[in-house]
């Protein structure tokens, strides 16, 4: 019964075959920039000599950073796939269909979806090998053979993305479950505490303290313990801090909104505060990061210049690997932004044509999305740019004076990365056009 | 001048193998309230995107008379149509489709906005109407908390803010209850008809109709009837 059902709305509904594409093409995407950064990282692990441990450790902290916006592609993927059901499963319960069936319903279409993605996110991962071959590390390109990854790898890559699809779609149509109308009348208002501010400040205090007083440290384990608390705390308050913020401006930008566009922008970012920092919050971290670690990079490079050739060497190639980390992470974050957006025109076309109907321009509709998106990113970027800024402070004036260009590299770095992010909204802009003009 | 704000001659729209509209007449006199019926699919919400310029037909013309003069609605460009429609027309749809996200204040204000009214002025105006409505109290609340008659309220706020001489409504009462309809529909024909402004209204409900000051019956794109309410065909 439960494969007949999902075959019945399977079929394109108003939405068309965007509906089923645009979650297989977010699926694809996940899926082949995982296995590019895997294959990436692989090829770390055949060096076997001293420093090639320093590479892997480094790798890891790469990975680690890179899993935020990856979960954060991957969530907006599965939601996306679970979204597009929504209403009819919702629709279902109200018919009387028991929490199971639209649970199952749910897992089935979503774990299709992604399996048809994460094949074409293969093939993809496929083309773009000989693309990261060409990566230089340690003095020289990767190669093929380092980057690509064994068939295990592979399948477990698969396995992870189907499951992630299967898990979101039961958490995402959790709220369908147990109540079909919250769905569908979408009353819920968000609440979020001031406390997260008063923890987020204290936590940015200490680690600044820390770092203050890093050189009367006693041991080199005390002071990497305290780079680590810093580092990792100020990443953790973040996340909570970064909502909070992300409502606090658009309040004020709500209040202070002269223009439609700008009013539209801050009451869509104000009805979900925490959706907004979702879709841009892995960039929290390499933003922190690049900071954090570039400019204690571009200090030792600056002082290390008559050290050995390995040890520069290594510092040439921990900059290039915070180069490409930052840029994995806003093409992610592109990408989350493409599809959600792609999801949201989807979801509101019937609004948009109204809107159209009222005489509302549609470059005032796009400069409403776009605002909605590119503030919080704006926020997000130069307020975790800022933070760690401020926990390095005395070494962040330090690297600005002895080596601008490195710094200078990463502003520019993390400037392209808000204009790719740009661009994915713009890759949008033909669906909302077509969706105002109601074709 | 012509006392007809909207006279339509010969329009005939299709879509694909479908002939929505053909060859249809109609002249929409200054302060009447308007209302056409039919079955679904009778190409009555056609007709009603081609006279407010959302549509342009494939053949015949739509004339829109203001107090600045005469305007061939089908001669505009997109551009132009568009701001007809924000400037000198107002619509109000089934499902209100006012924005989610924001006030019913916001909501309102915006259509002055959008013609570039500052939002003070134009947020109070949007609280004129929203008193005049029976919303006083209300202008803060977001749609989600309002009932389905309130936020249909909203929308003719938002449809008459702008001072709209034609009010275009595509099944206004469709998604209430009967007793929320017979008071949505009194709201918008007070505050269209009874202000000296036009309504057209599409609508499937005899009830809505028979309130209106004329019937158009529509049938496979045709005008196949004109009736008064309460006078016999």
């Amino acid at each position: 019964m439960i494969a007949r059902v999902a075959w019945l709305l399977a079929r394109p509904g108003t939405a068309g075959a965007a509906a089923s594409l645009l979650p297989v093409t977010a699926f694809a995407i996940v899926t082949s920039l995982l296995l590019v950064v895997l294959g990436g990282a692989q090829s770390f692990w055949t060096w076997p000599d001293e420093i090639g441990v320093t590479y892997q450790a480094l790798a890891v902290i790469a990975l680690v950073l890179l899993v935020v916006p990856l979960a954060s592609l991957g969530g907006a993927a599965a939601r996306l796939s679970a979204r597009r059901r929504d209403d009819r499963l919702a629709t279902l319960r109200l018919l009387g269909a028991t929490p199971a069936t639209v649970s199952e319903l749910a897992v089935l279409e979503s774990v299709v979806l992604a399996a048809a993605g994460a094949v074409a996110g293969v093939v993809l991962y496929f083309l773009l090998v000989p693309l990261v071959a060409l990566i230089p590390f340690r003095g020289e390109a990767l190669g093929v053979d380092g980057v690509l990854l064994g068939v295990p790898a592979l399948a477990a890559v698969f396995g992870g993305v189907v499951l992630l699809a299967a898990a979101s779609a039961v958490l995402g149509l959790r709220q369908v479950v147990i109540s079909p109308l919250g769905v569908r009348t979408k009353q819920d208002a968000p609440k979020l505490h001031w406390l997260r501010i008063v923890l987020g400040i204290a936590v940015i205090a200490l680690a600044f303290l820390m770092m203050s007083v890093l050189q009367v440290a006693g041991s080199v384990m005390i002071i990497l313990g305290m780079l680590g608390a810093a580092f990792g705390g100020t990443i953790a308050v973040l996340n909570l801090i970064g909502p909070w913020v992300i409502r606090l401006v658009a309040q004020s930008q709500a209040r202070r909104a002269k223009t439609p566009a700008r009013l539209l922008a801050a009451r869509s970012v104000l009805e979900s505060p925490k959706a907004a920092w979702r879709q841009v919050s892995g960039v929290a971290m390499t933003s922190f990061m690049a900071v954090f670690a570039g400019t204690g990079i571009a200090l030792l490079d600056s002082f290390g210049e008559a050290g050995d050739v390995e040890s520069q060497q290594l510092f040439a190639d921990i900059r290039t690997g915070i180069l490409i980390t930052v840029i994995g992470s806003f093409l992610m974050v592109a990408s989350s932004v493409g599809v959600n957006q792609a999801a949201g025109i989807l979801d509101r076309g019937e609004l948009y044509r109204s809107l159209d109907m009222l005489g509302m321009p549609t470059p005032t509709m796009d400069a409403a999305r776009r605002r909605a998106v590119m503030s919080p990113l704006r926020i997000t970027a130069l307020g975790s740019a800022v933070t760690a800024a401020v926990v390095m402070l005395p070494l962040t004036g330090a690297a600005i004076i002895v080596a601008p260009l490195s710094l200078a590299v990463i502003a520019g770095v993390l400037a392209a990365g808000i204009g790719v992010v740009w661009l994915g909204l713009l890759a949008t802009k033909p669906m909302l056009e077509r969706a105002a003009a109601g074709a | 001048m012509s006392s007809f704000v909207i006279e339509a001659s010969g329009l005939s729209k299709s879509f694909g193998q479908t002939h929505a509209l053909s060859g249809v007449d109609l002249q929409v006199r200054t302060g009447e309230a308007i209302a056409i019926m039919g079955a679904s699919g009778s190409g009555k919400t056609t007709l009603l995107h081609c006279l407010a310029g959302i549509t342009r037909p494939d053949a015949g013309t739509v004339a829109f008379q203001s107090g600045a003069g005469r305007v061939d609605v089908t001669a505009l460009g997109e551009r132009e149509r568009s701001r007809l429609r924000r400037e000198a027309y107002g619509f109000v749809f089934q499902q209100g489709l006012l924005i989610p996200e924001l006030t019913a204040v916001e909501n309102v204000a915006l259509a002055l906005m959008l013609n570039g009214m500052p939002r003070a002025r134009a947020e109070e105006y949007g609280r004129g109407w929203l008193g005049a409505l029976g919303l006083a109290g209300m202008e803060d609340r977001r749609i989600g908390q309002l009932s389905g008659g309130q936020a249909q309220r909203v929308a003719i706020a938002r449809a008459q803010v702008t001072g709209a001489s034609v009010v275009f409504a595509d099944e206004p009462t469709g998604a209430l209850d009967s007793a929320t309809s017979a008071e949505v529909m009194q709201a918008l024909l007070d505050s269209t008809t009874g202000q000296g402004r036009t309504l057209v209204v599409v609508t499937h409900d005899a009830d809505v109709a028979g309130r209106c000051t004329r019937i158009v019956d529509m049938r496979d794109g045709r005008i196949v009837g004109e009736r008064v309410p309460g006078v016999a065909a």
